[in-house]
């Protein structure tokens, strides 16, 4: 179970923190210049590369498993479950 | 489990009766009404947006009755009803108990529903789910207003009274050799969601008390003129909507923990982080309601605050999904129409999961709010995830309910159409949104690319219409003269049921 804490703490250190960074960027003085327009597409990518990166591996992982453990799949025997009662 | 249709009897005995399955059959034939008038609206919504300019619907007026009463109808009058039909029959068998807690107080809970339907159909209310205040309270035509919120308010007292009992039937009535820890997932869901309404729901109540007596002039809470403030409202209404979008999907998701297990042939991977997730979601649901309110002048701390509570519920919905994908590992997976929905939904939930993460960051929902992406996010959620954990859930309690077997070839059909449909729409309106439409809009300017993606969206829509049509055919049909089912294993799949055939309670 740790190596799946681990990989939940990468995966929200990934999306909160450039999150944050460019929230905190504009700072509360006033004057200071920004491009938001930049700030905001630039954040856009970063989550959605991030979003896609996970979406890709959990959509593929999930394509895989409906293919691979149908029950019609030449491969598929019956789990140590069935017959009994779990 | 009651077989309703096997054995007829009399629509009195099962309209004044204040048995838990029984009660839940009215829920269920209530809910699926509402379901197929709130679809019907949403056709209205779509073909009249396939072009530009007025095309069915008269004028921006009716189209914001219609868009209100699609909204508040599946919200209010599908969503939540379905999923109390799911609980009604299922949570007392789950706890071994002859029936919910307060029976009588159960059929007057479902009795408040059909009238409040009736309130906001007769009604056609125009200022949308979210009673947009100050237009709510200053111009909107009566009595459509009026009878919205008196609706609604009827709507409340009913979730309240459905949430009392199950939390009272789950924690007290659960048989004495039942620890909680043992409590199945879907009993768990319902425990979660109605908590949330408890604590939830109170605020709206008072709301709309609030924007009645603004109506009326004799407050002015939510009056500008008057020296009141519509954020307020706005702070009141998410308080208890954002937490409801928790209470709208946690019984999706037990359905699917009923649902993918039992087709998988394998036991849950960890009922332990299901159970957690259930309650981090319920206690989280409340730490992002002003997430929806960015753009109205909060300071940045605040925003701040919001946005970290938000990205906290992500953590416990990827523990639903990978929960879901370890329990189908090594599994041998039978793809009947339960499981087809279920599948699909967790996709769906994910993809919707992932928008909203993008949506929580507050540079990013500056450019996102209020277009066409906020539809397609919440859409992908209510339809994608919810409506497909309860539809797959309703073909799975199908044969117990009537004691025969849907047409599992229309069942599929029904099921590829409608994922079809949703992402064609969904996933389209999300672009349509990035590309700067807003939402609430009767007629748009004629940009090539907004008008090329209106018409994917209207086509994926009557994808989603035929879909349903093949469902209520199948449903009809089904019920009176399907196969047979062998209701202690109507899936042919083995293994133990929570709920064989033999546990069904006596009518009172």
């Amino acid at each position: 179970m740790k190596w799946m804490l681990g990989l939940f703490l990468v995966m929200a250190v990934l999306v909160i923190i450039p999150a944050l960074e460019s929230a905190f960027a504009a700072g509360d003085e006033p004057g200071e210049y920004l491009d938001r327009r930049v700030i905001i597409w630039n954040l856009f990518f970063r989550m959605m590369t991030v979003a896609f990166t996970v979406g890709a591996v959990v959509s593929g992982t999930i394509i895989w498993l409906v293919w691979r453990f149908r029950e019609s799949h030449p491969k598929a025997k019956p789990t140590p479950y069935e017959g009994t009662d779990w | 489990m009651v077989l309703e249709l096997q054995k007829p009897r009399p629509i009195w005995q099962i309209m004044f009766s204040t048995h838990h399955t029984d009660v839940g059959l009215l829920y269920l034939i209530t809910s699926l009404g509402f379901l197929f008038l709130g679809g019907a609206l949403a056709l209205a919504i779509r073909a009249e947006l396939f072009l530009p300019g007025a095309q069915i619907i008269a004028d921006a007026m009716t189209f914001n009755r219609i868009f209100t009463v699609h909204g508040t109808t599946l919200i209010f009058l599908f969503i939540i009803p379905f999923a109390s039909a799911v609980g009604n029959y299922y949570v007392p068998i789950m706890v071994r108990y002859k029936d919910m807690a307060y029976p009588k107080l159960n059929a007057i809970a479902f009795w408040m529903i059909p009238p409040s339907g009736a309130l906001i159909w007769l009604g056609f209310a125009d200022f949308t789910w979210y009673a947009t205040p100050p237009y709510s309270i200053i111009s909107a035509p009566g009595p459509a207003a009026d009878m919205w919120i008196f609706g609604l308010k009827i709507l409340g007292i009913s979730s309240v009274l459905g949430a009392i009992n199950f939390v009272v039937t789950i924690l007290k009535c659960k048989h004495p050799d039942m620890s909680i820890g043992q409590v199945p997932l879907l009993a768990w869901s319902f425990l979660s969601s109605s908590l949330i309404i408890l604590v939830a729901i109170p605020t709206f109540a008072a709301a709309l008390l609030m924007l009645l007596t603004d109506r009326l002039g004799v407050s002015g809470f939510f009056n500008p003129a008057l020296g009141g403030d519509p954020i307020a409202y706005a702070h009141l209404f998410w308080f208890t909507f954002h937490p409801e979008v928790y209470v709208l999907v946690i019984p999706a998701i037990g359905m699917m923990y009923e649902i993918i297990p039992r087709f998988s042939r394998k036991p849950i991977f960890s009922y332990n982080s299901g159970v957690f997730a259930f309650v981090l979601l319920s206690i989280v649901g409340f730490s992002s309601w002003a997430h929806h309110m960015y753009a109205t002048g909060m300071s940045f701390t605040e925003k701040t605050v919001f946005m970290v509570g938000t990205l906290a519920a992500v953590p416990a919905s990827a523990m639903h999904v990978f929960n879901f994908i370890a329990t189908m590992w090594n599994g041998r997976i039978r793809f009947s129409t339960p499981m087809m929905w279920a599948v699909g939904g967790i996709a769906l939930f994910f993809s919707a999961g992932a928008g909203g993460v993008v949506n929580s960051a507050m540079p990013l929902d500056f450019t996102t709010h209020d277009t066409y992406w906020v539809v397609g996010h919440f859409h992908l959620f209510v339809m994608g995830t919810i409506a497909f954990g309860s539809i797959g859930y309703l073909y799975y309690m199908f044969p117990y309910v009537t004691g025969r077997m849907y047409n599992e070839t229309m069942g599929k059909i029904h099921f590829i159409l409608s994922f079809v449909g949703t992402v064609l729409v969904f996933f389209t309106q999300h672009v349509l949104g990035l590309y700067g439409m807003p939402r609430r809009i009767f007629d748009y300017p004629p940009i090539p690319e907004w008008i090329a993606m209106n018409q994917i969206a209207s086509i994926g829509a009557m994808v989603i219409g035929v879909s349903m049509a093949i469902f209520l055919a199948n449903m009809i049909y089904s019920s009176g003269k399907g196969d047979l089912a062998d209701t202690d294993d109507p899936f042919g799949l083995g293994g133990k049921y929570y709920y064989p055939f033999e546990a069904k309670n006596p009518s009172h």
